[in-house]
C-alpha cells in the first residue's frame, strides 16, 4: 500500500495508481471499483494502456465484461490513432523525399517506432518532428507543397506561433485527421530553460527501416520529463509520468549503467530540475525501482520550499479529478500550475497580455453562438 | 523515363461488386472505391514497374481502346492520385 | 424492476442523490439531475426501462444541471456533463431532455468500438433485422416510428449496434426525436403512440420524442441478424418505389455514414462486406404510410432466398 503525506488520499487515486502499478490486482475489483476506474482511465487517457498491459497478461477475458468491452473500446481507438500517425509519417517521409533533411520523430511516434513498452495501447493524436531551424521553412514549404494545409488561425495565434514562440502552426493533411507539429527547438525559445536542440540532434539515432531519427535513450528520457515539467500544465497529465516511469525502467533494465549517463547528460545539458521531478515523482506515484540517492547527483536541483509546494501540487494536478466529487484544493493546485507553466514559458510582459487574451476569448465565443442562435 | 509500381499489392484486400471494387489499404486503414480501369492500373503495377507509356498501352490493349490523347493524361493523374494515396511508388531508374 | 414501478418520490431522490441507473440494449446508464421539469418527463418516458442490478457497472454516468451565464443573466439555462465534462454549450432549460438524449447518443458515438456503430435506423420482423440507413432527407425516424407501431420491434432509430465478429445486431430501444412536420405526422397516422413534449428552438427545430414500445424493452436482450438494407427517402407526393440498390453503393453509403467504420479497420471492411453481401439492398422513396408499410412487409414476408 502506498502512504502518501500529502494531499492524496482519496480511494479513486489509490485505485487508478493500483491499476497501473500492478494490472493484475484488477482481477481482485468489485464492480463499484471497476465502474469507478474506468472513468478515471478514460479521463486519464489511459484506459488503451491498461487494456493492452491486460491483454499482455492474458488478463482481459477475466475481468467483468462491460469493463472488458469498454477497456477494447479505447485499445481499438488508439490502435487506429498509431496507424494514423504512423501513416502520416509515411505521407511525410514521401513529401520529403527529395530532400537530404534529417527528421527526428519524437514522443507517442518515436516509442512507437522502437516498439517501447509504454507505446502498447498509448493513445495519441500528432506526429510531432524535429528538424533543425535552417530546414524549418523547407519541410513546410515541401509538405505545404503536396497538399498539407495550415489550421484556420486568427492573426494572434499565428503571431504567438511565429514570432513568440518561433514556430509554425501544425500541419494537416485534409483528407487526414492527423496535426503534424514540425519543432526546430524543445522547449519554448521565449522560456526560462534553455535547451540547446543541436546537442540533442547530434545525439539522435537511425531508425533504418523508417528512415528517420529519433532521439538517444538519454535525451528521450529527458524529453519526457522536460515536457512534462516544464512545457506542460500536468492536469491530466498522469500518462506522461508513466511514459517517463517506463521508458526509464526499459532503458535501466537493457543498460546497466544507463541512469548514470542519464545524470550526467541531465548535468551536461542543465536539465538537473525536470529530471529532478521526474524521478521524484515516479517513485511516490508509481513506486518505480530508483535507487534512493540518484536525485542527488544532479546539480541543478529545485529548493525546498519549490520541492514542498510540488509535493503537494503535482499528484493533485496528474491524478484525475473524482468524475463526481471534484476537490477544490486540487482546482487551486492545477490553477497554480497553469500559471507555473506559463510563467517557465514565457517573460511577464509576454505572459499577461497572452492570458488576458485568452480569458477575453473564453467569454466571447459565446456572444457569436447566441446571435447564431437567433 | 519513371517506372511506377504498386506498393505491397498481395497485402491489400480487393472485393468485386459487379464491375466496381472496394480496395482496402491495411498500411493506411483507407477503403478506396475503384471502377474496372482504376483496379486494373493497380493490377497491372503489382505485376511488375511501367512507365505511364507503357500502362497506357496494357491498358488500351486490355480494354480495346482506340487512340486517344487524352488517356495519358488521364491515367497521369490517376498515377498522381494514387502515389498521394500511398498505393503506388515511383522507381527512380528505369529497369 | 421496472423504473415505472416506482414511486415518482423514489424515482425523484434517484436522479437528484446517487442516479437513476437504467439498462438500456447492451449499456446501463447512470442519470442525475435536480431539473424538476426534467424528472417528471423522465418518469413518463423512461417508465419501461428496467432498473440495472445493484452491483452491476454502468458504461455512461450522465448529469444535466441547471447553469448560470454572464452573458445571460436572466434565462434560465442548463447543461448536459457526461463523467464531469461538458460537450456542448449551455441551452434554455426547456431543451432538457433533447440535449439530455443527443448527449448520450454522442457519447456512445465516441466511446463505443468494440461494435461497429452504423448510422441507421434498425428494426425486426420475423426474426430478422431491416436496416434503414440515414441519408439525407430519409426521415429515418420517422419511418422507424410508424413501423414499430404496425407490428415490427424497435432496435434503434440511431444507431445499428452490429458485432463485428457475428454479424449479430443489438437493439438499442431510446427514445426517438421527431423533427418540426413529422410530429403532426406521426400524432395524425398513430394516435396510439406516446410522445413526450414538444421542445422548440434546438438546433434541429422543435422535436418530441417517441417514448419505445414496452414490448421492444423488454426483449433488449434478444440479438439478430440483418436481412434487408434499405435506403429510404421520404417526398413529398411521390409514387412508391422500392427499388435494387447496387452493392457497391450500399457498401460505400454503410460505410461513409458509419460511426466507427474508419476506426475498426480491416475488422469494418470485413464486417461490412459480409453484410452486404448477406443482405438485399433497396432504395425506398415514399410519401405515404400505408402503402409504405404494406410494401416493406411485403420485403419482409419473403422467403430468404429471393433477391
Amino acid at each position: 500500500m502506498i502512504e502518501f503525506k500529502t494531499g492524496l488520499r482519496a480511494e479513486h487515486h489509490r485505485l487508478l495508481l493500483e491499476a497501473i502499478i500492478q494490472p493484475a490486482s484488477l482481477i481482485g475489483y468489485d464492480n463499484r471499483q471497476w465502474e469507478l476506474l474506468l472513468r478515471l482511465a478514460r479521463r486519464a487517457q489511459l484506459s488503451g494502456y491498461l487494456a493492452a498491459r491486460l491483454e499482455r497478461e492474458g488478463l482481459l477475458d477475466n475481468i467483468p465484461i462491460r469493463a472488458a468491452n469498454l477497456l477494447r473500446s479505447g485499445l481499438i481507438q488508439a490502435r487506429k490513432q498509431q496507424q494514423s500517425v504512423r501513416w502520416e509519417l509515411n505521407r511525410v517521409r514521401w513529401a520529403l523525399d527529395d530532400s537530404d533533411m534529417p527528421v527526428i520523430v519524437l514522443k507517442g511516434m518515436a516509442y512507437l517506432l522502437q516498439d517501447l513498452p509504454n507505446a502498447a495501447g498509448r493513445m495519441f493524436a500528432d506526429l510531432d518532428l524535429l528538424v533543425s531551424k535552417e530546414n524549418l521553412r523547407r519541410v513546410e514549404a515541401a509538405l505545404l507543397k503536396k497538399g498539407w494545409q495550415h489550421h484556420a488561425l486568427t492573426d494572434y495565434d499565428e503571431r504567438y506561433y511565429r514570432e513568440w514562440s518561433h514556430e509554425i502552426p501544425a500541419l494537416v493533411h485534409p483528407e487526414r485527421s492527423i496535426e503534424v507539429d514540425v519543432h526546430h527547438t524543445l522547449s519554448s525559445p521565449l522560456g526560462k530553460l534553455k535547451i540547446d536542440p543541436q546537442s540533442f540532434r547530434e545525439a539522435a539515432i537511425e531508425v533504418k527501416e523508417a528512415g528517420c531519427y529519433v532521439l538517444s535513450p538519454e535525451d528521450m528520457v529527458l524529453h519526457c520529463a522536460v515536457n512534462l515539467f516544464q512545457n506542460n500544465e500536468l492536469a491530466d497529465d498522469l500518462r506522461h509520468l508513466v511514459d517517463f516511469s517506463e521508458l526509464l525502467l526499459f532503458f535501466s533494465n537493457r543498460q546497466p549503467l544507463f541512469r548514470q549517463k542519464l545524470i550526467g547528460r541531465a548535468n551536461q545539458l542543465g536539465l538537473g530540475k525536470p529530471l529532478f521531478y521526474g524521478l521524484y515523482f515516479s517513485r511516490l506515484l508509481l513506486r518505480s525501482a530508483i535507487p534512493d540517492g540518484l536525485e542527488k547527483q544532479l546539480d541543478r536541483r529545485p529548493g525546498r520550499i519549490a520541492q514542498c509546494v510540488m509535493h503537494y501540487c503535482v499528484p493533485l494536478a496528474l491524478l484525475p479529478q473524482h468524475p463526481d466529487y471534484p476537490a477544490r484544493r486540487a482546482k487551486y493546485a492545477r490553477m497554480w500550475l497553469y500559471w507555473r507553466s506559463h510563467w517557465l514559458r514565457m517573460p511577464l510582459y509576454r505572459l499577461l497580455p497572452h492570458l488576458a487574451y485568452k480569458f477575453y476569448l473564453s467569454v466571447l465565443p459565446a456572444r457569436t453562438e447566441i446571435s447564431k442562435q437567433k | 523515363m519513371d517506372h511506377w509500381q504498386v506498393h505491397g499489392f498481395s497485402s491489400l484486400r480487393i472485393e468485386n461488386w459487379d464491375g466496381e471494387f472496394t480496395v482496402f489499404q491495411p498500411e493506411s486503414g483507407k477503403t478506396h472505391f475503384l471502377n474496372e480501369m482504376g483496379l486494373q492500373v493497380l493490377i497491372m503495377l503489382g505485376q511488375s514497374p511501367v512507365t505511364l507509356e507503357g500502362l497506357c498501352q496494357k491498358l488500351s490493349e486490355y480494354f480495346t481502346l482506340l487512340p486517344d490523347t487524352q488517356f495519358p493524361e488521364q491515367i497521369a493523374r490517376t498515377l498522381q492520385r494514387f502515389e498521394a494515396l500511398g498505393l503506388i511508388v515511383r522507381v527512380k531508374e528505369s529497369a | 424492476m421496472r423504473a415505472g414501478q416506482l414511486s415518482r418520490d423514489a424515482f425523484r431522490v434517484l436522479l437528484t442523490g446517487s442516479g437513476l441507473r437504467v439498462k438500456t440494449g447492451p449499456f446501463n446508464l447512470s442519470i442525475r439531475t435536480r431539473l424538476p421539469q426534467l424528472i417528471d418527463q423522465l418518469y413518463r418516458m423512461y417508465a419501461h426501462y428496467s432498473l440495472m442490478g445493484e452491483a452491476e457497472i454502468a458504461e455512461f454516468h450522465v448529469r444535466v444541471i441547471s447553469r448560470c451565464s454572464i452573458r445571460r443573466p436572466f434565462a434560465r439555462l442548463i447543461q448536459f456533463e457526461v463523467d464531469g465534462r461538458s460537450p456542448f454549450p449551455p441551452v434554455p432549460a426547456e431543451q432538457a431532455l433533447a440535449t439530455l438524449e443527443w448527449g448520450i447518443n454522442l457519447a456512445i458515438a465516441m466511446r463505443i468500438n468494440h461494435l461497429l456503430l452504423f448510422h441507421s435506423a434498425a428494426v425486426e420482423r420475423n426474426g430478422h433485422v431491416l436496416l434503414l440507413p440515414a441519408w439525407p432527407g430519409s426521415g429515418k425516424t420517422t419511418l422507424c416510428t410508424a413501423l414499430i407501431h404496425r407490428g415490427y420491434r424497435l432496435f434503434s432509430d440511431e444507431f445499428g449496434l452490429m458485432d463485428p465478429q457475428s454479424g449479430a445486431f443489438f437493439p438499442l430501444p431510446r427514445l426517438m426525436p421527431l423533427k418540426n412536420r413529422s410530429i403532426e405526422v406521426i400524432r395524425d397516422y398513430l394516435p396510439e403512440a406516446v410522445l413526450g413534449p414538444e421542445i422548440p428552438g434546438t438546433l434541429k427545430g422543435t422535436v418530441a420524442h417517441v417514448r419505445p414500445p414496452q414490448e421492444s424493452i423488454r426483449r433488449t436482450d434478444e440479438t439478430a441478424q440483418s436481412r434487408w438494407i434499405v435506403f429510404p427517402k421520404w417526398s413529398t407526393g411521390a409514387a412508391l418505389q422500392l427499388e435494387p440498390l447496387p452493392r457497391s453503393e450500399a457498401f460505400l453509403l454503410l460505410a461513409s455514414n458509419a460511426f466507427n467504420y474508419e476506426l475498426l479497420g480491416e475488422t469494418a471492411f470485413n464486417a461490412v462486406t459480409h453484410l452486404v453481401r448477406n443482405c438485399e439492398c433497396r432504395k425506398l422513396v415514399y410519401s405515404d404510410f400505408d402503402s409504405v408499410l404494406a410494401a416493406l412487409d411485403a420485403l419482409t414476408d419473403m422467403p430468404a432466398d429471393m433477391n
